[in-house]
């Protein structure tokens, strides 16, 4: 193969070589040639909707839009002649008289701009400033690059009704200029395709069709239409009127153990928006509803815990950090080991969790470090841990044959991994789901199982071939689609397995872990696991888990030796005389004990109340890692100073440990953390890379007082559901509700 | 054997069927029943005999006389008279039959023969016998292509008669045929644009409901020559009668085994599928027309990639119009050098045109390329109506230009028209007198395309949009001088910045309604 040749074109006089495939307008762009343009965006196939990108070609008739035109060799192209700036204006003219303008041709302008700087004072009926987008306005920016500076039409008003029926976004279909961008992004990048042009010519407007809802036409409220939308016709609820970010800070999400990169819109000490990065390699800026949304509303929740608080019998007393320490190091000091219990939460990063199990082990001597997973999972902890540890990396969907999705739906989480499952599906893999609802895959499977959870072991077994035993007479109407599915499967090479968080809702779930864990060994099927424990291979690294080392599960030198962990002794019935629950809200499951510390952001939703509490900073306010599902070391990065008195997970552990056992941690800030970590695990390599996990088998017995199932269906973040919080989340849960019942998946 | 002493052809079209035509030939056939003229008049259905807003029209035959505005009431004096006695009611008959009316195969009178390539079986055929069909040589062209001729021979054979599109771009047909054919790809589609939403058109309605099996036969044809093995007809939703027929004559072309699997046992498969449009305008432009059969909502689509490399489901796509495919039969039959016969030298063959508005018999004719607006209006239209004067014709449909009294001796063919800055487009020809309003007139053409906008581009959804209030001013006297400037700037920038043909061609009723009556214009808003 030939690397391809670089083309010759002549733009503006001036001669530059770019790429071959390219439009006129992306080749300018890669030189700094500015063409104006509304409707053409990266990543977004080219629409010429606008018409203000017109330029001259020779040999080319009339005036093609860059946009839609690909270059060629020798072309020679002219962006900003007499003729083509007439007819920019022109176009431009037409384009505003139908798109309120008051921002854009007002004498009062610079006027309005020094004296009235917030919209609440001016109303609709003035016409001015009933647009959320001032300032961050492309339609404003373009106008002034055009020079447009008066219009000759009349506005006119379209008066649509705003839309503000559903979460988290508003729609003002008057401010819509029909670029079409919204239309592409959810149909051609999100491959989501709620949103379509609805009638015609002067009346177009966009939505979902036949007038449904967004929430009805299963928009998944990943947002992108409104980051891509170029005026204020598509705003977000939370932040539309809070003009410009001053600066955005690209961190990692912790909602799930994807990962994507959030780039938060940062002003002064508040998170604004949350918006996609579409250049990211790991998920392309497929970031779902959480990671969009759920954001702002959570780390600014008014229910946050402003300062350290102690309980009496008056209810709490606020009192200061000093005094909090000293409480839970007095009442922590002399604890007896086996009468300590540390619960960590999965969704903490690395640097808390490894301070976590260093103040258990090291200050109180004690293995008792429990998470939120074993009251999930009970019994079942073990396989799913060892399938976790197994999981492969994302791009496995890529160039994937085959793929089964089993208890996946990526309506509203996981969205990287559901989109590439639609693309391999659309390229011609063969999908094949098995749910106990409807998924958002199933349009694009060659064939969805839809059946209660109790019958997908057998059906997984069959499918797969791990094994068929007595599987057969369950399904009687399914005999030809399985047969069919099994050639396929065993003609394929790439094969993936999606195991989503509606595995852990079926009754065997062990038993199809452990088919799943046998045919990725035997079968040649790789495993990505989406569940909802965003830092577990973290927490698995870190070694904040019972009767696993730090470092120990890494295998560094592709070791094939499991790692064996033990919980059979470890009883999260027995009472304590101190628990210590970090990130867990859920403190009626806990045992009982003589003193609870509950360090969190928010206040837990149990009836237990807590002795201590803790105001912990979240992930927008410090600083750290996580690892993601496929092994990714990812960066937290801190973008707002922490709520009131809140302090980092970590801070608050090494001064309580530091006041137990002076010297054991001494951590000033979380580079000192994360340099003892590097110290203490050899080979633990830096930002963005991948490690290799070790097979880990974790010796299991049903803990007494057999836990039950948690409530389906909640997207938590440090065990506080996001529903509670973020208003918007409320409509989705419900939605989930009436679409799968309670099947969804744990947590 | 019954020995037929007559025919009697009733055109049952969607106009005469509107006019009643199924209530005189239930009539027609009950009263022949009750003289007992059963076993020696025959009547037969058949498509328009070109004859519009005349109502109901038979033609009795030997004597090809034509009765038009028949109810059921002059039935039994129709039959009594002509059809049992042999007296021509003079009352009913169309008094002048016209040139248009004479069929290749005959000569009547002094009347010269007329060239009918496109509309040869039209009016003469009963469009819903696949027999009739083939007895009028339908089919003979298929079997010759198929059975003795290799692709490249076809396309040689197309090109060399200088066929061009008659959907009104008026491209090459046999360069587009080469392309499609050396286009590498197993699956290709040929498509039949039969979405006629010009303005004033109604020829390729007619053409399908008069013989829908020489588009059959042509696109077996244009499949066998590019290597598409399946086609689609994409037809107006409103063209009830068509699709009826038309999907009538494919279920019959597959039970004779014309469609189907190796056809003419030449190894050839091909197979046709009706789609029907649903009232859009737009659905006219060949990749709206794709974007529309592939389910989508019908939007032009980016060009490049052109359909011939990437049209339905991204595969090349040949699009031709239903006028276009119905000469093909008659070139691979007679040979390109018979078809360059007719037309000029740079448009050859013939031309199908619609005639209506103010002229005494609006209708359907067919002439050779190069006949001059004159001929057309005065000879085949038979003159302004009411002995008026003429004004202008609009010829080409909405998207067409208005033509005055200098451009009545102008040849008429595509390439001709346009150094005039005018256009055949589909052939649509508005003939207006003296007392039309040119306001009112240009004002209706504007609302209709802000209509039909799909809403795609900035310059045509509100280009059309402001136009469409310029004019509603002007037309209301309360319109300004700029008014009249703003028409022509708007059009002129749509012109050159719209998406699709749609936008683009506004300025050509724009300009020449201003080149030829501004003055009448400028009068309504002074």
């Amino acid at each position: 193969m030939t690397k391809e040749k670089k083309l010759s074109i002549t733009i503006d006089n001036r001669t530059v070589e770019v790429r071959p495939h390219l439009t006129i307008l992306e080749a300018a762009r890669t030189h700094n040639i500015y063409i104006p343009s509304l409707c053409a965006m990266e990543h977004l196939p080219s629409y010429g909707a606008c018409r203000l990108c017109v330029v001259e070609v020779d040999g080319l008739r009339g005036f093609p839009t860059s946009c839609t035109t690909p270059v060629e060799d020798g072309m020679v192209i002219r962006t900003d002649t007499g003729e083509i700036r007439t007819l920019r204006q022109e176009v431009l003219k037409l384009l505003l008289s139908e798109h309120p303008a008051s921002c854009l041709f007002c004498t009062e302008q610079d006027e309005c701009k020094d004296y009235q700087g917030t919209i609440r004072k001016a109303g609709v009926i003035t016409g001015c400033r009933y647009c959320p987008n001032d300032t961050r306005c492309e339609l404003q920016q373009v106008t002034e690059r055009i020079g447009l500076t008066e219009t000759s039409y009349p506005v006119y008003y379209r008066n649509f009704p705003v839309e503000k029926n559903d979460p988290f976004y508003d729609r003002d279909y008057n401010l819509c200029i029909l670029c079409g961008r919204c239309v592409r992004v959810c149909n051609s990048v999100r491959l989501n395709g709620t949103l379509s042009f609805k009638q015609r010519g002067k009346i177009t407007t966009v939505g979902p069709a036949f007038d449904r809802t967004h929430l009805e036409a299963g928009c998944e409220f990943c947002g992108a239409c409104v980051t891509v939308c170029p005026t204020g016709a598509l705003s977000t609820k939370t932040s539309k009127w809070y003009g410009k970010p001053d600066k955005e800070v690209a961190t990692t999400c912790v909602y799930c153990p994807v990962g994507c990169t959030l780039k938060l819109q940062v002003r002064k000490s508040e998170v604004l928006d949350v918006l996609p990065d579409y250049n990211s390699a790991l998920d392309h800026g497929f970031i779902c509803v959480k990671g969009r949304f759920a954001v702002p509303e959570y780390v600014h929740s008014s229910f946050r815990i402003p300062v350290p608080q102690r309980i009496t019998p008056l209810g709490y007393n606020d009192i200061s950090w000093d005094e909090a320490i000293a409480e839970a190091a007095e009442r922590l000091a002399g604890v007896k080991p086996d009468s300590f219990l540390m619960m960590v939460s999965p969704q903490l990063t690395n640097e808390d969790l490894f301070v976590a199990q260093q103040f258990a082990r090291q200050i109180i001597g004690s293995d008792q470090i429990g998470s939120p997973l074993l009251y999930d999972l009970g019994a079942d902890t073990g396989p799913f841990v060892n399938l976790v540890s197994q999981s492969s990396a994302f791009d496995v969907i890529d160039d994937a044959e085959a793929v089964l999705a089993i208890g996946f739906d990526s309506t509203y989480d996981y969205a990287p991994i559901g989109i590439g499952t639609k693309k391999a599906a659309q390229r011609g893999a063969v999908l094949v789901t098995i749910n106990s609802c409807d998924t958002n895959l199933d349009m694009l499977s060659e064939m969805a199982f839809t059946c209660g959870t109790e019958k997908w072991s057998a059906l997984v077994g069959l499918l797969t071939g791990a094994s068929a035993q007595g599987a057969a007479p369950l399904f009687p109407t399914w005999k030809k689609d399985i047969a069919g599915i099994q050639g396929i499967f065993k003609k394929s090479t790439r094969k993936v397995i999606i195991a989503g968080p509606g595995l852990l809702a079926a009754p065997q779930r062990t038993e199809i872990i452990e088919k799943l864990l046998k045919v990725k060994e035997k079968g040649g099927w790789d495993i990505i696991v989406a569940h909802p424990y965003s830092n577990l291979k973290g927490m698995l690294a870190m070694g904040a888990f019972h009767g696993i080392k730090t470092g120990a599960i890494i295998n560094e030198n592709g070791q094939a030796e499991g790692v064996k962990g033990d919980l059979s002794k470890f009883d999260l019935t027995k009472g304590c005389t101190v628990i210590y629950a970090v990130g867990v809200s859920d403190l009626d499951s806990l045992p009982d004990c003589d003193y609870l510390i509950y360090q969190n952001a928010l206040p837990s939703e149990s009836q237990r109340r807590p002795d201590l509490l803790l105001p912990a900073a979240l992930f927008t306010e410090s600083s750290g890692t996580v690892i993601n599902g496929e092994g990714r070391i990812l960066p937290v990065n801190k973008a707002v100073e922490p709520y009131r008195s809140a302090k980092p997970d970590w801070w608050i552990l090494n001064a309580i440990g530091e006041r137990i056992k002076k010297g054991v941690m001494k951590y000033a800030q979380v580079q000192s953390v994360q340099k003892e970590i590097a110290k203490t695990i050899k080979g633990f390599p830096g930002v963005k890379k991948r490690l290799e996990f070790s097979r880990i088998d974790v010796k299991m017995k049903t803990p007494k007082g057999a836990p039950k199932m948690r409530k389906q269906g909640q997207f938590n973040y440090r065990g506080i559901p996001l529903e509670a919080v973020v208003k918007g989340m409320k409509a989705i849960e419900e939605r989930i509700e009436l679409i799968s019942g309670s099947n969804r998946g744990a947590i | 054997m019954n020995m037929v002493r007559n025919h009697v052809l009733i055109s049952i079209d969607a106009n005469t069927i509107i006019a009643g035509a199924r209530a005189v030939e239930d009539a027609l056939i009950k009263e022949i029943a009750r003289q007992g003229l059963s076993q020696e008049i025959v009547v037969l259905e058949t498509g328009s005999v070109g004859i519009e807003d005349q109502g109901v029209v038979l033609v009795v035959y030997p004597e090809g006389i034509y009765y038009t505005n028949i109810t059921p009431a002059e039935v039994p004096e129709l039959v009594e008279e002509h059809l049992l006695k042999g007296r021509v009611v003079h009352r009913l008959m169309l008094k002048e039959t016209p040139k248009r009316f004479v069929i290749t195969k005959e000569k009547t009178g002094l009347m010269k023969e007329q060239p009918r390539i496109v509309l040869k079986n039209c009016g003469f055929i009963n469009p819903e016998s696949i027999d009739e069909a083939i007895a009028a040589d339908g089919y003979q062209a298929a079997a010759k292509a198929l059975s003795s001729m290799k692709p490249d021979e076809i396309i040689a054979e197309v090109k060399h008669a200088g066929l061009t599109g008659r959907g009104g771009a008026a491209f090459p047909t046999g360069l587009k045929w080469e392309f499609a054919s050396k286009v590498d790809n197993p699956v290709k589609y040929i498509v039949c644009n039969a979405d006629e939403g010009e303005p004033g058109t109604f020829k390729d309605r007619l053409i399908l409901e008069g013989d829908p099996h020489k588009l059959i036969e042509s696109m077996i044809i244009g499949g066998y020559a590019t290597g598409a093995t399946k086609g689609f007809v994409y037809i107006r939703g409103e063209y009830e009668l068509s699709i009826e027929r038309l999907e009538k004559a494919i279920a019959d072309a597959r039970s004779y085994g014309l469609l189907g699997t190796n056809i003419f046992d030449s190894g050839f498969d091909f197979d046709i599928t009706v789609m029907k449009g649903a009232g859009a305008y737009v659905c006219g432009e060949e990749t709206a027309l794709i974007e529309s059969i592939e389910g989508k909502r019908g939007h032009p689509r980016n060009k490049p990639p052109y359909p011939i490399t990437a049209g339905l489901w991204g595969k090349p796509t040949i699009v031709n119009n239903v006028e276009t495919l119905s000469n093909i039969p008659e070139i691979i039959l007679k040979g390109a050098e018979n078809f360059k016969k007719y037309g000029t030298e740079k448009c050859s063959g013939t031309k199908v045109y619609t005639i209506l508005g103010h002229v005494a018999t609006p209708g359907l004719i067919e002439t050779e390329m190069g006949t001059t607006l004159r001929d057309i209006i005065f000879e085949y239209g038979g003159g302004i109506k009411d002995g008026k004067r003429f004004k202008c014709a609009l010829v080409g449909g909405a998207a067409g230009a208005f033509l005055g009294p200098d451009m009545l001796d102008v040849k008429m063919d595509f390439v001709n028209l346009r150094e005039y800055a005018a256009a055949l487009g589909s052939g649509a020809i508005l003939v207006m007198d003296e007392d039309t309003d040119i306001v009112d007139m240009l004002k209706s053409v504007l609302h209709f395309f802000k209509h039909e906008s799909c809403g795609h581009c900035v310059p045509c959804r509100l280009g059309t949009a402001r136009l469409v209030e310029l004019i509603d001013r002007i037309a209301a006297s309360k319109g300004t001088s700029k008014d009249v400037e703003g028409l022509t700037r708007i059009s002129e920038t749509m012109k050159d910045t719209s998406f699709c043909p749609l936008g683009q061609s506004l300025i050509l009723p724009v300009s020449s309604s201003l080149k030829y009556f501004k003055d009448e214009i400028l009068a309504r808003v002074q």
